[in-house]
């Protein structure tokens, strides 16, 4: 906290519901990606990477598996004196109980969370986008810019640009003018859902919120409309490199494939910029003497004695001999029995393939999500 | 196990594995890619319920260091549990005199401090996993003296040279402890792991003291075989005794093989070790890999048959690596091959394209060594 007076908060209570049963029993933000992480990894290693040392996670949608993992933040070396990750989800309050009833709607129920930890700046971040950024950047922009507001911005193709936030800006990149989902798009930055605001102002503006029985007290369709209504100064923070809100079964995979490409702008290789996660004791993965590996990013603990070519393997995954996984992504403790095929699929965590079963489909149009066992010779497409 | 703490012995004088000697003690040698030799005997003590721990070292502490830490990675409680460092207060000139006697009898008081009535001490260079509470309750039942685990084994001729080996009464009880001189093939090998009272430990060394300034604990306790209750433990689980290079060359091969290493790792006896955060391992175009042990974080362009691959090592297209241990950070530049090759950490072969070695003397290229 000394260091930036920023509090980082971050917004976990998602289900994702198109991610179907990956998000049954925990919140998209905890959903397993790239052979090791779960989604909120990112933001969390972010903040640790930036020199934020105090995290605050709004949970809500099944939140027991999230808090418990969130709340040790040793494992993102946020346990110092003065650092810390803190659970807030929703509870009972003197004026009663009340679940979080938008993104605003979470920080107004921890105003006292951030007052106590005296902070000059809050930033608001997503718990289910996959990104590298370092937020130290972008609060000097801020501060350089005397912002009331800050943020952060990507452009997207302008074809893509009606299923996001668009920010206008003038040259100085204050932004002028800001619509959720346009139909006819006039520029191509859309909002990231990461904001930096001043702590005392976004507080009046979150009270008066509040008490406004129309407001579906939300960043995106009510404080920032009506910062920009009052003329505050927003600024738009232009961020490059790799980004992904991962939505639906399709694109979790994607983003996972991604990951196999040379020249993929995430580089979750860089020892610089190290995104930390939860570590099992398990092995070194081995690759025993009927197995083969090509273009595959496979994490520790796993068995791997059939052939694996263009997948993510997560930890304490066994490819029995004989069975083939292309283009897939296995979570952690799938068993693959021998002689089974999987391809293009996303198999859950702890599923068993049984023996010479067909799941997926090398033609298919969609990704097919096995989370449940399949049975030995069955065809899951 | 709230009973006992825990001493981690380092090796004598007769242990030497050439080359990665030179750079840290046994202890901090790194096994298997992801460990430390360390991470093995340690993990047994935790996992058996110990949760103060003493670690001695001779001399070159700094990896160790910097890999043990506070120990909070080994799942010791961080209130009531510790672990400590010691070293020799002071060495003497001639190696002869730094035996274990002499630096326990430096930190006697830090010992005798120590608020449990039992100790299992062991040293990190046996390999293996087992749980010590067993080794008490046996100790116990048998009202024995001190308890000294060991395996019967049938390849003391190739293997376990130098270590102690056993001979008994008939029942439980060890009337001869004797160096093996690699002469038979089944032998009763000494792990060198002992369970006594703290008491006994003190008196141990301090008569050691008197009787001669070159025993070491090993050597008090065949001396005194025939005036206390000395008692074996069976153990039968697998072990590898890291005592050369080629010891060390041997194990590393055999652990590759799956049902071998499922001897060592059981699912629930996790070994733990210093998580280093590396990304899963990237099989770039070209990777081949079949009958190796991976760890995280390495990208892979070339073929790897049979052998360790460390973390963070990176092998460039064309590079054939056979048969041979990769410590961390090793980087092998295009079209290298190594058959029989140990590469110690952060080396980079780049220029020199072909290294060969055997099984009884593989090469062994530097740590940070550029060729």
């Amino acid at each position: 906290m000394v260091r930036n007076n920023m509090v980082a908060m971050i917004l976990a209570g998602g289900r994702g519901t198109r991610l179907l049963e990956l998000t049954n029993k925990v919140a998209k933000p905890a959903v397993y990606y790239g052979g090791k992480y779960r989604i909120i990894d990112f933001p969390l290693s972010n903040c640790a990477n930036s020199g934020i040392d105090v995290v605050g996670v709004l949970t809500q949608y099944e939140s027991i598996l999230l808090n418990s993992y969130v709340a040790l933040g040793s494992r993102w070396g946020l346990d110092a004196n003065d650092s810390g990750v803190y659970v807030l989800p929703p509870r009972e309050k003197s004026e009663g109980f009340g679940l979080y009833r938008g993104t605003a709607d979470a920080i107004t129920q921890n105003i006292d969370f951030v007052d106590q930890m005296e902070a000059q700046y809050v930033l608001i971040l997503s718990g289910d986008h996959i990104y590298k950024m370092d937020y130290e950047l972008m609060l000097r922009f801020h501060r350089e810019n005397n912002a009331d507001a800050t943020i952060a911005v990507l452009e997207v193709p302008m074809r893509e640009a009606k299923r996001f936030g668009i920010m206008e800006c003038d040259e100085s990149s204050r932004i002028i003018a800001f619509e959720e989902k346009p139909p006819k798009p006039k520029s191509n930055l859309a909002s990231m859902g990461i904001y930096i605001f001043n702590w005392p102002m976004l507080k009046k503006a979150l009270l008066e919120d509040a008490k406004n029985h129309y407001s579906s007290h939300d960043f995106g369709k009510n404080i920032i409309p009506n910062y920009l209504n009052s003329e505050k100064k927003l600024y738009a923070y232009r961020f490059k490199g790799y980004w992904k809100d991962v939505g639906t079964i399709d694109s979790l995979w994607e983003a996972n494939m991604d990951l196999l490409k040379n020249d993929n702008q995430l580089d979750i290789q860089d020892p610089d910029w190290k995104i930390y996660t939860e570590d099992n004791a398990s092995t070194p993965h081995f690759v025993g003497a009927n197995g083969s590996v090509l273009r595959s990013l496979i994490n520790q603990g796993s068995l791997i004695d059939g052939k694996v070519t263009g997948s993510v393997l997560f930890s304490n995954v066994t490819i029995k001999e004989g069975a083939t996984v292309s283009d897939s992504v296995l979570m952690p403790g799938v068993v693959v029995e021998s002689g089974a095929k999987v391809t293009r699929a996303i198999v859950a965590e702890r599923v068993r393939i049984g023996a010479n079963a067909r799941v997926g489909h090398a033609n298919s149009e969609e990704i097919i999500l096995a989370a449940k066992n399949v049975k030995d010779g069955e065809k899951y497409e | 196990m709230n009973d006992a703490f825990g001493i981690i012995n380092f090796e004598d004088q007769g242990i030497r594995i050439e080359g990665l000697m030179d750079y840290r003690p046994v202890s901090a040698i790194s096994f298997l890619g992801r460990y430390r030799v360390i991470d093995f005997v340690l993990s047994n003590m935790v996992n058996s319920g110990i949760d103060q721990i003493q670690v001695y070292f001779k001399e070159k502490p700094r990896s160790l260091i910097e890999h043990l830490g506070n120990g909070r990675h080994y799942n010791i409680n961080s209130k009531r549990g510790w672990l400590h460092l010691l070293g020799m207060e002071s060495t003497i000139h001639s190696e002869v005199y730094n035996h274990d006697v002499n630096t326990f009898t430096q930190n006697l008081h830090l010992i005798q401090d120590i608020n449990k009535p039992y100790v299992v001490i062991a040293p990190s260079y046996m390999v293996y996993s087992l749980d010590y509470s067993q080794v008490l309750k046996a100790h116990l039942e048998n009202n024995a003296d001190v308890t000294v685990v060991y395996k019967n084994v049938d390849n003391a001729n190739e293997a376990f040279s130098g270590c102690d080996t056993l001979s008994f009464d008939g029942s439980k009880r060890i009337t001869r402890m004797e160096p093996n001189r690699g002469k038979y093939k089944i032998r009763n090998i000494s792990l060198e792991c002992y369970v006594m009272s703290k008491k006994m430990l003190i008196e141990l060394v301090q008569l050691a003291a008197k009787t001669s300034s070159l025993f070491r604990l090993k050597d008090m306790i065949a001396d005194v075989l025939s005036e206390y209750n000395i008692i074996g433990y069976r153990f039968s689980g697998y072990v590898a005794c890291l005592n050369s290079l080629s010891a060390y060359y041997n194990a590393s091969m055999e652990l590759i093989s799956y049902p071998k290493a499922k001897e060592l790792f059981k699912s629930d006896w996790p070994i733990y070790t210093r998580t280093n955060d590396s990304p899963p391992t990237v099989y770039g175009e070209g990777g081949q890999v079949e009958g190796s042990m991976v760890s995280n974080g390495c990208l892979i362009e070339g073929s790897v048959i049979h052998s360790v691959i460390g973390r963070n090592v990176v092998i460039k297209q064309g590079a054939v690596i056979k048969d041979s241990v990769l410590l961390p950070g090793c980087f092998i530049g295009k079209k290298v091959a190594l058959n029989k090759v140990i590469v110690d950490k952060k080396a980079l072969i780049h220029h020199i394209k072909k290294l060969e070695g055997t099984s009884t003397e593989p090469v062994y290229v530097k740590n940070r060594d550029r060729i």
